[in-house]
Order: C-alpha cells, then structure tokens, then sequence
C-alpha cells in the first residue's frame, strides 16, 4: 500500500495528529507508538498527546461503530493500537497534573467462567484510555476486595453470562458495603441476562448492555468523580 | 384420524355433535414421531471424513482444557489421553473408538406416564420448548423478568399443545425463587403439572443430585438406575474448555445412568471460527469427549450429541440466528452425528426479533427446516424463544408450537398408495368439474392438509370485521384458550405429599443467597 511509505517524521505537528486518526482507525500500533514517540520529541505535553491524538481518534472509530461502519474486529485493532500508545503515556500522565483518564478493576463473579463479554469490554475500555486491570473469572467477594484495595481504581466491572450467577454481584457490593467502602467506587455490571432493575436491585451504579456503552457510562461517571473531586478542593481552597 | 366414507348417508348427530368434534382440542400423540422422509445429506463421505479429520486435529494438536476436575484428568490419563497440566489430548479415532464401543444408539427416557416417554435416536424426532429464558413478553404485561408463576404457565402450555413431546427443563428461569433452591422448584412443577419427560439441574454437582433424588421418588431407585427418566445440557465452554461445574453434574448423571446432552455453544468469530466447516469440526471436537467422558463413567449409560453453532454480527458482537450458514452447519451435523452413531440434539425456533414478528418468522424456519432435515432427534428451543435466548415470547411461544405441528405432516412425507394417487377420483371427476364432493375427498378432507388455527386465510372484509388481528394477537387468544383447557394429569397425592416434603426438607438445608 502506497500509505505504509509516509515518514511520520517528515509530517508537520496537524498532519501527523490527522494520521494518528488514521492510524488509529486503521489499527495500526506500530504507526501509533511512532507517532506519540515523535510528539514527545517535539515537546507535546503527555496529556495533550493523549486528548488531541488519541481520544479524539478513538471517539471517531466509537462513532463510525455505533453507525455500524465498523466491524467488532476492527475496533478491537483499534483499541489494541489505542493500548499500544498509552502504554508508553502512562508513566508520563501519572507524573503530570493531567486529570487521570479512570482505572477499572474487571472480573467474571464466582461460579461464572464465560468471559468473552468481559474481555470485550475491558478491550475497548483500554481502547479509550482507561488502565484496566483484569482480575480473571470465578471471582469471589475477598479476590475483588483484595484487587481493589491493591489497584485503588475509580471503577469497578462485574460480569456474569448466566441467570444462577448474576445474584452473585449482590454478594460482593454487600461486602463493599459491610467493609464501608461502597462509595469509593463506582459499580458497573453487565452480562447478557442482567438488565437495568437487576443493577438497581443489587445495588450497582450502573447497567451496561454492551462494551460501547460501558466506555460511554464510566466516561460519564469519570467526569462526575472529577467535577465532584473538583468541587471537594474548591471547597477546601475556598 | 377416522376417515368418514359414509358422509351424507348416516345420521352423525346434526349441529350438535359436529360442534363438540370440531372444537376438541386434537389429542396430544401418545408417542414421539417417527421420520419417513430421508435426510438432507449435504457433504459427500470424502467431505465428512475432512472434517472428522479436522476435529482429530484440534483433539490432537491442541486439545482440550478440563478446568479444576483432577479426577476428570485422571480418567483421561487412565484412558490413554496425553494429560499435560488441565490441557488434554487424544490421539486421532481415541475418542470415537470409546464413543462407539458403548454409546447406545438409541434409548428411551421414560416420563410419568410410559405413554408419553420418548426414544431418542434413529428416525425419532422429539420437539421440546425453549429453555433457560430469563425474561418474559406477553401482548397483555409486555416484557418483564421471568417468574415460577411464568413457568408453570409454560409447562401447562406445553403439556396442552399436541406437538410438543418433552417439556424441557426451566422453560423460563424462575428469577424470583433464590439460585440456591430454584432447581427444587423447576423439577417438582415438571412432575406437578406434566406428565410428559422433562430435564434435571446441571448447574452444580449438588443440584444434579437433587434432581435425581426428586426422580428416584417418582420412579423409584432401581427403576432409576436401570432406565433414563432425566437428560441433562451440559455445555461445553467453547472454545475447547470444560468446566468443573459442567463436569460435575456430567459426572453425577453418568454415574445414575441419566443422559446428558453434551452441547458446545459456538458463535463463529467468538467461541470459533467464523467459517462453517471449521465450526461444525470444532463442534465434533468439543462434544466427543464429554461423551467419550461419560461412556468411560459408566459404559453404556445415554448420552446426545448437542449442537447449538451459530452466527454473529461482526458488526456489533451479538448473536444471530436463521442465517443461511449456522442452517449449512446443522445440516452438516446431522451427517456426523449419524456417522458416529450417537442421537443428535439440535435447535428449533431460534431468533433475535423482541417480537412475534417477520424477523422471527423467518429465523425461527430457517432454523427448524434445516434441523429437521438434518435429522436432529432432539429438536430443543422449538418453541418461544426470543431475542436470542434472553426472553421467552409467549405469542412466539404459541406460534412456534403450531409450526412444529406441521413439522409433523412434513416429516411423515408422500403416501404412494391407491388412496394417495387418487385415480378413483379423477375417474369420478369429469374434466373441467370440482373435487369437492367427490367420494375420495369426502374419505378424507378432514385431515387431508394440516391445518393451522392461528393462520389467517379469512377474505379481507372478513378479518377487518373481527378487529384486524394480527398473528401475535391470535397467539395471544390461543395462549388463553389453551390455559383454559388444560387440566392437570393426575399425581398419586401420596408422592405428591413426598415429593413436597423432601424439597421442603431440602430449602430449610440449603441458604437462601449465594455465598
């Protein structure tokens, strides 16, 4: 293909973001990490690599997939180039005071092994900048307890597949709520049986049909957290 | 049905007599159906042994993870199969070469009432609802979560309709009971309401056992252990994973001499390929060891081959039914499963559509046709199942059972004989005049053209004055009548008042929560 020829290098700062997109839409990781490496060279913030290039990439290819433009796969190459690039942000954004795109502990509950869903989902939260952290499946309550207080993440993911499982997510917001912890996290549940008045009646915080409107949901959620972490240090400074 | 050759010349009883045998229900078939017609065979032998080989190779190359079932991996070591780890492999014709020695070929589950039991195998087709539904959607309260108060409707409906030979196991999930204690409740309303064969839990090792406890009751021990009255889907964790769950109730019904249905759920793209004939291998090399498996348990003990291979939107991730290459699949399927000599489980009505609408017309044919063709024995899912298993429609539910009743006629093909050629008729029949009361139609209109009641054939000024009622409407009418005249078949109130204590004995041991 006449594109593998373009010389990232040679692209001024515009036309290298616009291939980024590209790049992106195109799946193509290796292009991807070129590309973030180059900017940092030319003395991009991390956090404005992230925003301009990345994000705003992958909002496109979230958009062209929801129009059914896209195919599963080529969204999954997406966010695995999408992955490609934070890896090397990270460290950047954490040292920075850029706000933190949102971390997600992610498990099937216990006595459910069916996790092509959840890893569907963990896959396109990463492929929009979130840092997951995939605990597995057959997940009992003590193993999520134990991942959350090691990862301290913003968001924590429960799946189940089957209608004998699901009650399980009960079991472990239960727990959240007996060790006082509920409210650290924001819960997100999801699985083919479950459905919005199951999430309210165990407790979670939200239902999340598919992977695409679980990265929409913790999006919304992230910017909640950060409006009210916001507002918790005005209230200090003021 | 009797023919009725003295039509016009004896007295039948006038208006009133007419009416009575016209408007009672047609009597359920006392035994399953037989098949006449022959099987769609799609592959030739050279495309069939391609497959097997292809399934050798995945059995050979790379195998098949038993998770967290030490004594599973030590039946396969004992056996001869390479055990490295959880990761099992089986040399090529190992598996087949058990399968072969023992599996029955065909086998009766007895129900309740011995007219109602059921051979599975051969040219036997048992139809049986859809199952493990955990919404449900009626015309009346639209879509909500599924109750025990739904699935004894279920059960009741299945039980009226003359099509439907087994009632399956939960029809719908009844999520209002607690997961640790429902499986109590899904067998006791099974015995309670039907008399028809039905489906024991698989969802532990334990709830397996209380299945069996609650048959050995009805049946009794040894009446139990010398005979199958329960079988049992036991999913293999696609791709190429058995879990412990699944191996456990396998085990636990082996063991009882109960049937499994050993099904791999493969939608291509996901749990496997996203082409047929690797599908349809993967299929044969996932379920050959769970029957393998339950052979090595106990020789001889029932055991089906399940198939539930499908299709997904790539576009969105989720699961589509009636498409034209899960029917390819099916059809291939039927071949493998003869060519191994085990019964074949397969699908009936499946579809994504929400509603009794075209969509789900027209996936829930493309799926029954190609299954019957294919030779399934075990037709299961043939009734009500929507949005790709995740809600039990119950217009669907209703329509779909019409539609495997004229399975029924399609099955039992073309009569050759004097009366099928008719030629008495033509003789009687002058060129350019009507059939209608000539005496070969007279001998046989009554049953000569299955006829649907939930159809509509009314001219349209006709069906504009009864309220232009669609078909879900029908259903919905047909759904109530059925309810109306069902009438429970009797239960000795002695085991009844057994049965009752032992799943009461049962609740007060087991928690009320998952822990």
């Amino acid at each position: 293909m006449a594109d593998d020829d373009i010389d990232l290098q040679a692209l001024n700062d515009e036309d290298l973001v616009a291939q980024m997109h590209d790049d992106l839409y195109d799946g193509l990781k290796d292009e991807i990490e070129e590309g973030v490496r180059i900017l940092l060279e030319r003395g991009w913030e991390s956090y404005d690599i992230l925003t301009k290039a990345l994000v705003e990439g992958m909002r496109i290819v979230g958009i062209d997939f929801r129009e059914g433009i896209l195919f599963v796969p080529e969204v999954l190459m997406s966010a695995n180039a999408m992955k490609g690039g934070m890896a090397i942000l990270r460290p950047l954004l954490a040292e920075s005071n850029a706000p933190p795109m949102g971390k997600m502990v992610i498990g099937t509950v216990k006595g459910d092994i069916h996790d092509i869903g959840k890893n569907l989902v963990a896959m396109m939260m990463e492929g929009a900048g979130f840092e997951v952290i995939d605990i597995g499946i057959n997940i009992p309550a003590e193993d999520y307890l134990a991942a959350l207080e090691e990862h301290q993440p913003d968001i924590l993911g429960m799946s189940a597949l089957l209608t004998t499982t699901m009650p399980y997510m009960k079991v472990v917001i239960d727990t959240l709520q007996e060790k006082g912890v509920r409210s650290d996290y924001v819960v997100l549940v999801g699985g083919a049986p479950l459905n919005e008045a199951f999430a309210e009646s165990v407790g979670a915080d939200a239902y999340c049909r598919d992977a695409a409107t679980t990265v929409e949901i913790a999006k919304e959620f992230m910017a909640r957290r950060q409006g009210s972490a916001e507002s918790r240090i005005r209230e200090k400074v003021g | 049905m009797e023919a009725t050759p003295e039509l016009g010349r004896i007295r039948r009883g006038g208006r009133s007599a007419r009416r009575v045998l016209r408007q009672t229900p047609r009597a359920a078939p006392a035994v399953g159906l037989k098949r006449s017609i022959p099987t769609y065979e799609l592959l030739s032998d050279e495309g069939l042994t391609q497959i097997e080989e292809a399934a050798d190779t995945i059995l050979q190359e790379i195998g098949m993870e038993f998770r967290g079932d030490p004594e599973v991996l030590e039946i396969w070591r004992q056996a001869g199969a390479d055990v490295k780890g959880e990761r099992v492999r089986f040399e090529r014709g190992m598996l087949r070469k058990i399968i072969q020695a023992t599996a029955p070929g065909e086998f009766v589950q007895h129900a309740r009432n011995p007219e109602r039991s059921v051979t599975f195998g051969g040219d036997n087709i048992v139809f049986a609802p859809a199952m493990l539904l955990p919404s449900v959607r009626d015309l009346d309260q639209g879509r909500r979560s599924a109750s025990l108060e739904d699935l004894i409707k279920l059960i009741k409906l299945t039980y009226v309709s003359p099509w439907m030979h087994h009632s399956a196991g939960a029809i719908c999930e009844p999520v209002d009971l607690p997961v640790t204690k429902r499986h109590l409740d899904i067998v006791y309303n099974q015995i309670r309401h039907t008399d028809k064969p039905f489906m024991g839990a698989t969802t532990t090792g334990a709830r397996a056992e209380d299945s069996l406890a609650q048959v050995r009751i009805l049946f009794g021990d040894e009446f139990v252990d010398n005979n199958c009255v329960l079988i049992n889907i036991i999913n293999v964790n696609s791709p190429l994973v058995f879990d412990s769950t699944m191996g456990e109730a396998l085990k636990v019904y082996a063991r009882a001499n109960q049937a499994t249905i050993i099904t791999p759920f493969i939608l291509g793209g996901a749990m496997g390929p996203v082409t047929m004939a690797g599908a349809v291998a993967q299929t044969l090399a996932e379920a050959m060891p769970g029957i393998a498996l339950t052979q090595l348990i106990r020789p001889g003990c029932p055991v089906i081959f399940g198939t539930i291979t499908s299709s997904l939107s790539l576009r969105t991730g989720t699961p589509t039914y009636g498409t034209p290459e899960p029917a390819l699949g099916y059809l291939a399927t039927g071949q493998l499963a003869r060519r191994l000599g085990v019964p074949l489980r397969g699908n009936g009505s499946l579809t994504s559509s929400k509603v009794a609408d075209y969509q789900d017309g027209q996936e829930s044919a493309d799926t029954l046709m190609p299954s019957v063709l294919a030779g399934v024995n075990l037709v299961l899912h043939s009734a009500g199942r929507s949005e790709g298993g995740l809600c039990l429609n119950y217009e669907k539910f209703v329509l779909d059972m019409e539609h495997v009743g004229m399975m029924h006629t399609l099955v039992r093909g073309m009569a050759l004989d004097d009366n099928g050629f008719a030629l008495d008729a033509f003789r009687e029949v002058e060129p350019g005049k009507n059939f209608f009361v000539c005496k070969h139609t007279l001998a046989n209109y009554e049953t000569a053209f299955h006829e649907s009641e939930l159809a509509d054939h009314r001219t349209v000024e006709d069906w504009t004055e009864a309220g232009s009622p669609d078909a879900a409407q029908r259903a919905n009418a047909k759904m109530k009548s059925m309810l109306e005249e069902y009438e429970a078949p009797p239960l000795d109130p002695a085991l009844d008042e057994e049965l009752m204590a032992f799943m009461e004995k049962r609740k007060t041991q087991l928690p009320d929560t998952l822990t």
